[in-house]
Parts: C-alpha cells; structure tokens; sequence
C-alpha cells in the first residue's frame, strides 16, 4: 500500500468512496445545472458538491482531500462565487434596472433556458461548496493551544 | 389544529432545552430543535389539502398547489440556521479551549 492510504478509515470504506465520490459530485452538477427546471438549484447542489469533498475527507485523511482541493483554491472559488453573482447582477444596470435578465429567456422547460438564472445558480453553487467545506476544515483542523504543545 | 399544536409541542421541547440543560452542545441542539419547529410551522400553514409541489412542468398540469412563498422562506431560514450553527458550535470550542468545560455554571471568570 502506498503512503497515502496509512492515514483514514479501513480500506472498505476507502474503496466504496472511491466509486462514489465522483457519482456525488456529478449529482451535485447536475442538481445546479438543472436548478431552473426542477427542484434543487445553486444552494442544494453546493451542498451536495462540498458533501462529496467531506466524504474524501473523512474516508482517506485531511492530505488527500486538501490536495485535490488546497485551501486557496477554496478561498478563490468562494471569492469568485460572491462577485459572480453581484456582476451579474450590476450588469442589469446597462440594460436598465437591478438584476435585469438580459439574455435571451428562450423556450420554458428546456435545459438552456431562463435567461441568467442558470448562471446565478452556477455562482451560488460556487460559494455555497467552497464555503460549507472552509467551514468544515475550518471547524476540523482547528488546534488548540494545549494540542499545539504536545 | 391538532398538528400545530404538536408543533408548539416541539418548539417547547427546544425551548425547555435551551432554559433548563447545562451542556453547551445541548442548548445548541436545543436551538436547533426550535428552529426546525418554526420551519415546520410554516411549511404546515403553507399546506393546501391535496395540495401538490409547486412545480410547473411540461407534461401536467396542476389544478391545486401548495403556497409556495412560505418554502422559499423556509429554505432561506435553513441556510440561515446552518450558518448560525456553525457559529454556535465555533464559540463552544473555544469556550472549551478556554475554560475547559461545556458545563456553563462552571464559567465563572469574566475576563476580556
């Protein structure tokens, strides 16, 4: 067994997390893609994105999960999600007023459809994962004083 | 009637938690629980009967549907309870990190 498999849980659970890990995060795409049409949209598929990340965290240690996503890509994306949205939303005031769906709306009950809604969902979904997996390294990795000592 | 009082009964639940237990990590479930209690209330006054999800789609159409702004408000209070959670559950650690203790009657000094 190679090094990275000493830390986390028994190897049963290492390899069921490993078949379904990406299953979850697809779901969680798929739930933000389709946000529009169905029930789900940017909040419940970052949920289900950060929850993906927490499953790798908690089945192979925090070195494996924090590779495949260091913590100032989690800060950029959580960035990125938060003034995504305010530009899409400022970009209505060239049109005319606050949040102005300038995109074409399109046919009702199609994938590509709803002008900017889609778009607010996809930065939504972005802040909302990288910040609800901040939240659980933050509340994880936390040491304290008397740890650091021994 | 009977489910919102059954609603009530629960939020008090909650609310006999968060008065009467000593254990940080319990008033915080307590809070939770009350929290959830009002989030059901609302999904309950918001219930039509045989009321469907308020979904359009293509293929049906639906005659009766539930109100829908009481789900939207709810969903908006559950992304604000887990952030206020989070919060919560920051402060006991460090309580803990400080004093050593969940128990609150055991926090006696006042300093900074």
């Amino acid at each position: 067994m190679s090094k990275e498999h000493d830390a986390g849980m028994s190897l049963i659970v290492k390899v069921i997390t490993r078949f379904t890990v990406g299953l979850i995060l697809l779901y969680g795409i798929y739930i933000v893609l389709h946000g529009h049409i169905s029930p789900g949209g940017g909040f419940a598929g970052g949920v289900i994105i950060a929850l993906s990340f927490v499953n790798l965290m908690l089945a192979y240690g925090k070195d494996v999960a924090l590779k495949k996503l260091p913590r100032k890509t989690i800060s950029f994306f959580e960035s990125t999600g938060a003034l995504l949205f305010l530009s899409i939303a400022l970009i209505g005031f060239f049109g005319g007023y606050f949040f102005l769906n300038f995109i074409s709306k399109g046919e009702p009950f199609r994938l590509f459809s709803a002008g900017i809604v889609p778009f607010c969902n996809i930065a939504i979904s972005l802040k909302v994962g990288a910040g609800l997996f901040a939240i659980f390294i933050a509340l994880v990795l936390l040491k304290f004083d008397w740890e650091k000592k021994e | 009637m009977i489910i919102y009082l059954l609603c009530l009964m629960l939020f008090c639940c909650g609310l006999y938690c968060i008065l009467v237990k000593r254990n940080i990590i319990k008033i915080i479930l307590g809070i939770i629980i009350a929290e959830y209690a009002v989030n059901l209330f609302f999904i309950l006054v918001a219930y039509r009967m045989e009321g469907r999800a308020p979904i359009l789609s293509s293929e049906v159409e639906i005659v009766n549907m539930v109100d829908p702004l009481p789900q939207a408000l709810v969903l908006t209070s559950i992304v604000i309870g887990l952030a206020t959670t989070t919060l919560l559950v920051a402060i006991a650690m460090r309580i803990y990190e400080k004093y050593g203790t969940f128990d609150i009657t055991k926090i006696k000094e006042l300093k900074g």
